[in-house]
């Protein structure tokens, strides 16, 4: 019941907000959906208090029937891998739903698109079930679609077209790779366990080709280079508040399908084109890293940032050792508060000095007339970004490099360059931004008053306390990233397709071996 | 001075700043006669004149009596002498009186002096923690007077520091100085040049002083006119200023020194240099023009050609600044800003709080009210000179008037760079 309710509380929110019988002011809805999501947070927090940490499996497992003879049945559960995602998720739409603006056009339906892109990220990061989690994964489309097309900003319209298309084939494929690990593996259900059982039996080559296709769903929505042209836009049409759960949170329902159903089903297929995926890393890290470099539009330059740090994630899950891997989930959710409080500060700069553009922007540090706790605060962000000592992107990256060194060095190396190019970005973005002269015949920028620092100085403690104590971001994930990685140590050489045959060969071999002793 | 309602019988001005030009010849200001600028600069000459106060003091103080001290450590702790010390143009016994208030330190100076911004403590920590008045901001102006006095060859005063007889006069009032303290003495010996170059800048911080003893007064009598309704627009404020260049221009300059009880006279009243020529029109130039191009977080860079190679271009004084607050002494007037706000009249504090960021930002609010009130008193220059240089602005003959303009249209022409902050304050938006 305890998931459950993490599930549709969010969607009795909508309803109330939704069919309210009278009429509502807009800060009467913001106050009802804030004080949803504020027990969200709590329902929240009692998980966490009731997360075994020594278990690595599912815990607080709810099962029920649903319909059977498509194998679809509601069951829920979490483990390590999902519960900082959905932590994150909890807190990210509590900070999205208290930084959306005052006054905005159709409140209550704002509201309740946002509540129900939560409802379909957590069901989606909780569910056990592969149809249940396409269902959800699919709930989460339509409300977003609408939050960008109707809250964005002047190209909102094609934006969220380009984003619906994108995440619409992303499901398509991702429902593909379903039926086809599902069907071809004459599983008995799409129950995960009932998958996963036996996928094993497929053919490598099948089980390379059904994790080609869900690494290109998933990677779509993470996004991986080069299937990320829907994000720029999406990322920078989105109003704050939803670029915030975009990039904070959305992106995250991507690397955690890869690693829940692609390392997760087909570790066997994920470990054979490992190297593949290292590569493929260091093409996103070097992409995202200089493609930021290039932008003029601070926004623009945070999304590109976004997009070269999930090369990372990619990365930790390559190597699949405990430690990359234990890196890759922590780099999850250090981006996701990262990239929260990027974008907040970028929404904050926007409103009150009206533009984005780097060559406009100047001297907010200014004391008097200037952002400086803003600034202050993108310095922090920046930093934590580009993996600066002491801020909790140092230690997501640092133990994926760590964890990756040994089985990719070179591919590793060069992500540790791309984490210098991030600082480069970073320091052209705050030297403009927040260094050098702020006009005095220009400055008129309205006060940041403490009801909106208080958002980003949130996420900002958030950022330094798993900095300093990263105990707290790892070992709710380690039990679980450590049965994974144990999982795909299990199949001890990495192997290849020509590999896998001789193992085949020597399979067959002992089975007639073993059937000429019982014979003898 | 007059103020003309009659239309000028010249073409209209083809400058760049015509607008301007035609309300100088009109008797008006560079800044727009509006009751808002009124108010304002008034309001800001007040908070202005208390901090002055303090720093004609103490810088006759320093010039006086701690002249060549090797470590001052102490030159900003008025004495009491200095603080009785009774101003020349204030007070039943002054000279000329100008204002109609106290010969001796302003009240609300003594009052800020005893308690700062923290509260009753000994003046050592006042001055620890700089809860006092920031004299460091009077030393730039000196700084940038002795510098570019140096360079702008007018008047006499300069030109008579490198003569023989200042020469010889400084030499006694430094002998007496350092007569018990022969290490001093042997150093002077060695290097007599600069212990004259330090007594050069005693007499620019004379002359400063002395400059600002006149212009506190002025400042505070202007603030109670307009407190008694007696002003009705700019070219009123401007006018008083005017008239009151002219009625004191001739206030002798001097430096003397106080050794022991003996007075040495470096500069003697007896040269006859006058306040206007050796004191305002250089502070003027230095301070309001030029200054130097160190402002705060802007740097420059001398050899991409972005500092001018002649002084006489330099553009970095407070009709050109962007006074936003960086902590450094001299333009932008950070700290003068910082004393100004403690004595900011009622109705200023009310103004600023509903502008901008009201409290938060009221430095910035009045450094460029500071910045306007400065454009009154520079227009005030300007007319005081057409009126000592060139004709009436009623003057019936063309060519006359051709020449005035002429002389208006050279100094707007000043103003013509982009980091002047003329074109700013002709909007009352830009606070």
């Amino acid at each position: 019941m305890l998931l459950s309710l993490l599930i549709w509380l969010p969607v009795l929110g909508a309803a109330l907000i939704g069919f309210w019988p009278q009429n509502l002011s807009e800060q009467w809805v913001k106050r009802l959906a804030l004080i949803v999501s504020t027990v969200l947070v709590g329902q929240t927090v009692w998980v966490i208090s009731q997360f075994d940490l020594s278990q690595s499996g599912f815990q607080m497992r709810e099962i029920l029937d649903w319909i059977e003879p498509l194998g679809l049945s509601y069951h829920l559960g979490v483990d390590g891998l999902s519960l900082p995602l959905v932590v994150l998720n909890s807190l990210l739409t509590w900070i999205a739903i208290y930084s959306s603006p005052a006054k905005t056009i159709r409140p209550r339906l704002y509201y309740v698109l946002v509540l129900l892109v939560n409802t379909g990220v957590t069901g989606a990061f909780l569910a056990q079930n592969l149809l249940l989690f396409f269902l959800f994964y699919e709930v989460e489309l339509i409300p977003l679609y609408l939050l960008i097309a109707v809250w964005g900003g002047s190209k909102r319209g094609y934006a969220a077209t380009k984003f619906l298309i994108y995440t619409a084939v992303s499901g398509i494929l991702i429902l593909a790779g379903f039926l086809g690990l599902t069907w071809l593996g004459h599983a008995s259900s799409f129950d995960y366990e009932a998958v996963q059982t036996v996928v094993s039996t497929l053919p490598l080559v099948l089980q390379v080709l059904l994790l080609g296709v869900l690494i290109l769903g998933f990677g779509i929505k993470t996004p991986l280079v080069p299937l990320h042209t829907w994000l720029p836009d999406a990322y920078v049409e989105a109003s704050p508040p939803i670029a915030i759960l975009l990039g904070g949170v959305l992106a995250k329902l991507g690397t955690y399908g890869l690693f829940r159903f692609g390392l997760g089903l087909l570790p066997e297929a994920w470990k054979s084109i490992a190297p593949l995926l290292a590569v493929w890393a260091v093409v996103i890290v070097m992409y995202g890293a200089l493609a930021a470099i290039a932008q003029h539009d601070i926004k623009r330059m945070v999304a590109y940032s976004s997009i070269g740090h999930m090369g990372y994630v990619l990365l930790g899950g390559a190597a699949l050792t405990e430690l990359s891997i234990v890196g890759a989930v922590s780099q999850m959710v250090a981006h996701g508060f990262i990239l929260a409080l990027l974008f907040y500060l970028v929404g904050i700069i926007e409103t009150k000095v009206g533009t984005r553009e780097l060559s406009a922007l100047n001297g907010l540090m200014s004391p008097v007339r200037g952002l400086p706790l803003v600034s202050a605060l993108l310095v922090l962000g920046g930093m934590a970004s580009a993996g600066i000592p002491g801020l909790v992107g140092f230690i997501a990256e640092f133990l994926v490099f760590q964890g990756s060194y040994a089985v990719f060095s070179w591919q590793t190396l060069l992500c540790v360059v791309g984490t210098g190019f991030t600082a480069v970005y970073f320091v052209i973005l705050l030297n403009r931004t927040c260094f050098g002269r702020l006009d005095s015949a220009l400055a008129y920028y309205p006060k940041v008053v403490w009801s909106e620092r208080f958002p980003a100085l949130l996420l900002a403690v958030a950022i330094l306390f798993l900095g300093v104590q990263p105990y707290w971001l790892v070992h709710w994930s380690e039990p679980t990233t450590a049965a994974m990685a144990q999982m795909a140590a299990a199949y001890e050489t990495a192997p290849n397709l020509m590999s896998v045959k001789a193992v085949a060969q020597s399979f067959t071999d002992l089975t007639n071996r073993d059937s000429l002793s019982t014979n003898l | 001075m007059q103020t003309l309602d009659k239309p000028t019988t010249l073409p209209p001005s083809t400058h760049e700043f015509a607008e301007i030009i035609h309300r100088l010849e009109a008797g008006g200001a560079m800044l727009p006669d509006s009751p808002e600028n009124l108010m304002q600069i008034i309001g800001i000459y007040k908070a202005y004149a208390v901090p002055m106060d303090f720093y004609w003091r103490d810088l006759l103080y320093i010039a006086e009596n701690v002249f060549l001290n090797p470590l001052p450590f102490f030159k900003y702790f008025l004495p009491q002498e200095y603080l009785d010390l009774h101003n020349h143009y204030a007070g039943d016994d002054a000279d000329l009186r100008i204002w109609r208030g106290e010969a001796t330190a302003h009240p609300e100076l003594l009052e800020f002096m005893e308690k700062g911004e923290t509260g009753k403590m000994p003046k050592l920590f006042h001055h620890l923690f700089h809860d006092r008045i920031n004299m460091e901001f009077a030393e730039a102006c000196m700084q940038a007077m002795l510098w570019h006095g140096r360079d702008m060859g007018w008047g006499q005063f300069d030109g008579y520091l490198d003569s023989d007889e200042y020469r010889a006069n400084a030499d006694r009032a430094i002998k007496a100085y350092l007569k018990y303290n022969p290490p001093m003495l042997a150093l002077y010996k060695l290097f007599p040049d600069m212990f004259l170059e330090q007594c050069r800048m005693m007499s620019y911080t004379a002359n400063l002083g002395l400059f600002w003893e006149v212009m506190a007064p002025v400042f505070f009598e202007m603030s109670d006119i307009f407190d008694e309704g007696g002003f009705k627009g700019v070219p009123d404020a401007m006018n008083f200023l005017v008239n009151g260049i002219f009625a004191i221009s001739g206030r002798p300059i001097y430096h003397h020194v106080y050794v022991r009880g003996e007075c040495f006279e470096i500069i003697p009243k007896s040269k006859g240099f006058m306040w206007l020529y050796e004191a305002a029109l250089p502070y003027v130039e230095a301070v309001f023009y030029r200054t130097a191009p160190f402002r705060g977080t802007k740097s420059y860079n001398a050899q991409a050609g972005q500092v001018p190679t002649e002084q006489k271009d330099f553009h970095y004084g407070i009709l050109y600044a962007d006074v936003f607050p960086v902590g450094s002494a001299g333009i932008p007037p950070t700290l003068l800003m910082q004393d100004m706000l403690h004595f900011l009249p009622p109705y200023l504090v009310e103004y600023y709080q509903q502008h901008c960021r009201g409290e938060d930002d009221m430095l910035i609010q009045l450094g460029i009210t500071f910045q306007r009130s400065m454009y009154c008193v520079t227009s005030a220059v300007i007319q005081a000179l057409r009126q000592a240089l060139l004709y009436p602005l009623d003057d019936p003959n063309p060519k006359h008037l051709m020449a005035n303009r002429a002389f208006f249209e050279a100094q707007i022409d000043r103003f013509k760079r982009p980091e002047a902050r003329l074109r700013d304050v002709q909007s009352q938006n830009y606070r």
